[in-house]
């Protein structure tokens, strides 16, 4: 995926010195590098520093070693946040991944009126979330909620939604769903537009199914667009934040805390940036086992696959 | 033909689903006072009433307007223009680390936001920038490694024997990259710069964390809070998402086919 490409040969170094082509670079990349290595790579090497620390606002910060990641391993409060983000991610990703690919195989068949249709798809990603959040709060709200109301069309009693801890966690992540599904269908799109037609032609010539060409074509050829998509929605979900601090605030009880939010309530609410910092390594750990491990598996499986 | 009709179909359900929620916050925003407990959220208020947007205004909402507006104008800029040297560093120059010093870039991608959250929040409070314009801006306006990710993609696929005949004419690097490169750009620009504008419009925590003071709140926080303040005013809640999702619905009308073709081709190579 994110890959640089092959080392160049350096090409127009006629007329150019080396040492003043090193110059002009490094001053193009000046204002990005104090960006990328000051304000994105230096706060991860500090998180990890401060996490090593007891510090609470106000008070003076004091070394405490491994303290609080031993607090963290007996914290019950922060396995219940993981598991929680866990629940999101896993019900966040295969719908939004399947859903936008069901609806990439629609919209990728020549028809009139195509093009608006995939617009129209697109939309709910342009949400301001915190905005949609709110809207659909209101959706969701059980009396006066556009969802019971038309429920209540067909005789049917709503549940509460977004109060009920049972029902708030798959609420919140179907607004997730709903405001991605449109956008990854676009890549989806891209790269069934990528598989030449005559391989369609080859396979109902021998007398496939449209299932079968599916799975035994159609899919092995995606792997590069499944793993940028699996990818980049595992890494969202697992920072959400907007739609659960709007809709449910953590709750009811903490049903929809996630760690995200956990990391926001310890460090901006209750002041404790050192214990706050650990949660902050613990999340961004999991993010990156759950990334590597993405691709190692994609690695190992493509090579086979899409020969058989 | 059955399966034609299935496709239709389904496809028109989905669309409904994808706008349903901004039709509701355009029925909802004008119904007037009253109208909302008497009729569906779906049917339409009659007749339209504006007093929620006045309720809105009434209590600051245009200050946040503005400061969104130029907050997000700034930064864009700021993202964009910056990007464009950086990824015109990698994309054409040849210089010891260029390849680590990329690799350094794209990994940034994987580190969530709310990671460096609190050590940006305290790096702006040694700099004395906590609750300043500069504090709000600076840490997402230098650097935006997706941006530059892309840009860099396509500068390489442009022809370089193109600038060489500019060079020979005796262009500078500057005049080459203004006059060359970026008007053969416009579709990717176009895209980076909405993705940017999409983003800086509707980030909502660092904002919510680095200003306090109402002077400098911005759209997203504001209408946070507005829930908590004005309780169950539906109507100027959805008043509020209006105003934030407008701009951003024209913008992607405005310039639909370059994102939904750049997205689509340019996310994955």
């Amino acid at each position: 995926m994110l890959r640089p490409g092959p080392r160049q040969a350096p090409r127009r170094n006629r007329g150019i010195g080396r040492g003043r082509q090193t110059a002009a670079a490094y001053a193009l990349l000046a204002p990005s590098l104090v960006g990328v290595l000051g304000f994105l790579l230096a706060p991860v090497v500090i998180v990890l520093v401060l996490s090593l620390f007891d510090w609470k606002l106000l008070a003076t910060p004091e070394f405490v070693g491994l303290a609080n990641y031993r607090k963290l391993f007996t914290d019950s409060d922060v396995w219940h946040s993981m598991l929680v983000t866990l629940y999101y991610v896993v019900i966040c990703v295969p719908g939004t991944t399947i859903l936008s690919l069901l609806l990439a195989l629609l919209v990728d068949r020549k028809l009139r009126g195509m093009k608006y249709f995939r617009a129209l798809l697109v939309i709910p990603w342009m949400a301001t979330p915190v905005a949609l959040g709110l809207v659909w709060s209101w959706i969701f709200d059980p009396g006066r909620g556009a969802l019971n109301q038309f429920l209540g069309v067909f005789g049917i009693d709503g549940p509460a939604w977004l109060s009920s801890p049972v029902l708030a966690m798959p609420s919140v992540a179907a607004v997730h769903i709903w405001q991605f599904a449109g956008y990854n269908m676009l890549f989806f799109l891209a790269g069934l537009q990528n598989i030449p037609r005559t391989l369609r032609e080859a396979s109902s010539l021998d007398g496939a199914s449209p299932v079968a060409h599916f799975f035994t074509i159609t899919l092995p050829l995606l792997r590069p667009t499944m793993l940028f998509v699996l990818i980049t929605n595992v890494i969202g979900s697992f920072q959400a934040f907007d739609t659960i601090f709007v809709m449910t605030e953590g709750g009811p009880g903490d049903s929809t805390e996630v760690a995200t939010y956990l990391i926001y309530d310890e460090a901006f609410k209750k002041f404790d940036f050192g214990y706050a910092s650990t949660i902050s390594v613990l999340l961004f750990a999991v993010v990156l086992v759950a990334t590597i491990s993405q691709f190692a598996y994609f690695e190992r499986r493509t090579t086979y696959e899409v020969s058989g | 033909m059955k399966l034609r009709v299935f496709t239709y179909a389904v496809l028109v359900i989905g669309c409904v689903f994808a706008v349903f929620p901004y039709l509701l916050t355009v029925l909802t925003a004008f119904k007037g006072p009253g109208q909302l407990s008497e009729t569906m959220p779906w049917e339409p208020g009659l007749p339209p009433s504006t007093a929620a947007f006045d309720r809105l205004f009434g209590s600051g909402f245009g200050g946040y307007l503005v400061n969104t507006a130029l907050v997000t104008a700034g930064i864009t800029l700021g993202q964009v223009v910056f990007a464009i040297l950086a990824a015109y560093a990698f994309a054409r120059l040849s210089f010891p680390g260029r390849d680590a010093l990329f690799w350094v870039y794209l990994s940034t991608l994987m580190v969530p936001p709310v990671v460096t959250m609190i050590p940006l929040y305290l790096m702006m409070q040694k700099l004395g920038l906590v609750d300043t314009w500069a504090g709000l801006m600076l840490p997402t306006m230098l650097g935006t490694p997706y941006a530059i990710f892309l840009l860099r993609q396509f500068f390489r696929g442009i022809p370089a024997d193109l600038e060489d005949a500019a060079r020979i004419d005796g262009a500078g690097r500057v005049r080459t990259l203004v006059s060359i490169v970026l008007p053969l750009s416009k579709p990717i620009l176009v895209t980076v710069t909405t993705l940017a504008v999409v983003a800086n419009w509707n980030s909502f925590l660092w904002p919510l964390i680095v200003t306090s003071s109402e002077d400098k709140r911005l759209l997203s926080v504001g209408i946070a809070l507005f829930k908590g303040e004005i309780g169950v005013d539906y109507n100027a809640v959805m008043a509020g998402s209006l105003i934030a999702l407008a701009p951003l619905l024209v913008l992607f009308v405005v310039f639909q086919r370059f994102i939904v073709r750049s997205v689509a081709v340019t996310g994955l190579k």
